[in-house]
């Protein structure tokens, strides 16, 4: 314990700044990454083959690729093709991205819950198409994926590790760790601290969701 | 369900809307082959179409050394999932226990290891470790965080299965006398697997993915070896698209088979 309290009187401040930039990095990357996934799962339900094959593509490649090796590509091959993009929106870049995917395969299979009845019930009352995706289809996918985007939102305040490795103005927390135990004998306590802000801020984000979840459940 | 949604959606247009639709396809097409059209100029205006930063991908010790690296990756992978599957056990039937003294450790343990970042924990390995004395090899140093993290999301995953299983199922062993461990081992836990099996390989795209940070502790996997590829050829581009493309097949074809495991179980 000894060794926490000398710690934080070293970098509490630091570690201040860092799990602040850890959330800032989760928010920045989560909204933007949420309503892309929205506009993919709205423009796939379109009948234009073209752009539905574009799109699953689109899915496919960033469900299934590793974040570390879309964040090196980012920042290390890109500017060989002339295409220069600065280490922080590389990584929010990045997460949006891998987020914007998975929210769409989330959305997707929330859509899978609505019962068909309700779309020819909606047709046959004369809405149009894009009336029925935005009354009766959205608000019941965004339901229905309450509990999968609140444990997305986990992963990806877990994945904003990846800032460090890129040079990324500012250290968010395990980036910090990995400064304090190259620089000093700390490694341990300052480990210690950064799981706990991590677990600490995984927590809250659950309990927010579960909260959520039981305001929004549609039951069937 | 019958049909797709987006079927009955948009399903059998008029002769009018389906022109528009056929229209609209092909300026959608257009817009895409264009697109398609800009990123090649752009890789040839940039000077990456050179043979130089390809030719290499003509040779076979080029596969060869990108094959070892892609088994590297699977060994570490396949070693991490065992890890995972057999901690993640203890760790559920510990979550499971009734004592408190046993039951809230290991639920302390299984929110450690899934709030933190596997990044986290592997420089823990690669940094921490060695100044306290202990030195992993590359291979555990990035396979035992991998497992660690995982053991703890798979713990959850095993309990929702256990939590899915219908209660007269207990009831109807423990009345033919099991005990409770024969009750959960030989009972709850078999049919609890069924229910998971999905989640549980969909898991294992997760642990390939977190291998990628093999090269953090320079364990010769697949994204270690294309950094070795590139420094030997100075190809970034092509090696990496080669590499991503790899990474994306592998894990694609994981996905399809957890789908494909998944359906007969409901």
């Amino acid at each position: 314990m000894g060794s926490v309290s000398r710690l934080l009187a070293d970098y509490g401040p630091a570690f201040g700044q860092a799990l602040f930039l850890t959330w800032k990095l989760t928010v920045v990357s989560f909204v933007p990454g949420f309503l892309l996934g929205m506009v993919v799962t709205v423009l796939r339900l379109f009948p234009l083959r073209p752009l539905r094959f574009f799109l699953t593509g689109y899915v496919e490649i960033f469900r299934n690729i590793p974040s570390a090796a879309l964040l090196i590509f980012i920042v290390f091959a890109l500017p060989d093709l002339q295409v220069l993009i600065d280490y922080e929106p590389a990584v929010i870049l990045t997460l949006t991205l891998v987020c914007s995917a998975f929210t769409a395969d989330y959305l997707r299979s929330g859509i899978n819950t609505i019962d068909d009845g309700q779309i020819e019930a909606a047709l046959s009352l004369g809405m149009r198409p894009m009336r029925i995706i935005s009354a009766v289809v959205l608000p019941q996918a965004l339901r229905a994926v309450v509990q999968p985007m609140t444990s997305l939102l986990i992963a990806l305040m877990l994945s904003t590790s990846l800032a460090s490795q890129v040079p990324f103005p500012g250290r968010e927390l395990t980036a910090l760790v990995s400064k304090i135990a190259n620089d000093s004998a700390a490694g341990m306590a300052a480990f210690a601290v950064a799981a706990a802000m991590y677990v600490a801020t995984g927590l809250l984000i659950a309990w927010a969701g579960a909260t959520l979840e039981k305001k929004v459940r549609i039951l069937r | 369900m019958s049909r797709p949604l987006e079927d009955i959606l948009f399903g059998a247009p008029s002769p009018q809307a389906q022109t528009v639709i056929r229209v609209v396809s092909v300026i959608a097409a257009a817009v895409l082959l264009l697109l398609a059209a800009g990123i090649v100029f752009r890789f040839h205006s940039a000077g990456q179409l050179d043979a130089r930063f390809w030719e290499f991908f003509a040779w076979p010790t080029t596969w060869a050394f990108l094959g070892r690296g892609l088994l590297g990756t699977l060994a570490s992978a396949a070693m991490a999932a065992v890890i995972a599957l057999a901690l993640g056990l203890v760790l559920l039937v510990g979550r499971l226990a009734r004592p408190r003294l046993v039951r809230w450790p290991s639920i302390a343990v299984i929110e450690f290891l899934r709030g933190t970042p596997t990044l986290l924990l592997i420089y823990v390995c690669f940094l921490v470790l060695p100044s306290v004395g202990m030195k992993l090899s590359t291979y555990w140093m990035l396979t035992l965080p991998i497992g660690l993290s995982t053991a703890a999301v798979v713990a959850e995953v095993y309990r929702a299965g256990v939590l899915a299983v219908p209660r007269g199922q207990t009831d109807a062993a423990r009345s033919l006398g099991l005990t409770e461990a024969q009750v959960f081992f030989f009972v709850v836990f078999p049919q609890a697997l069924r229910y998971i099996v999905p989640a549980l390989v969909a898991q294992l795209v997760i642990v390939v993915k977190d291998t990628t940070f093999g090269y953090v502790v320079t364990y010769g996997e697949l994204m270690q070896n294309a950094k070795v590829l590139i420094a030997n050829y100075h190809s970034l581009v092509p090696v990496y698209l080669v590499v991503a493309a790899l990474y994306c097949l592998v894990n694609y074809a994981i996905s399809r088979a957890s789908k494909r495991l998944g359906r007969p179980m409901h």
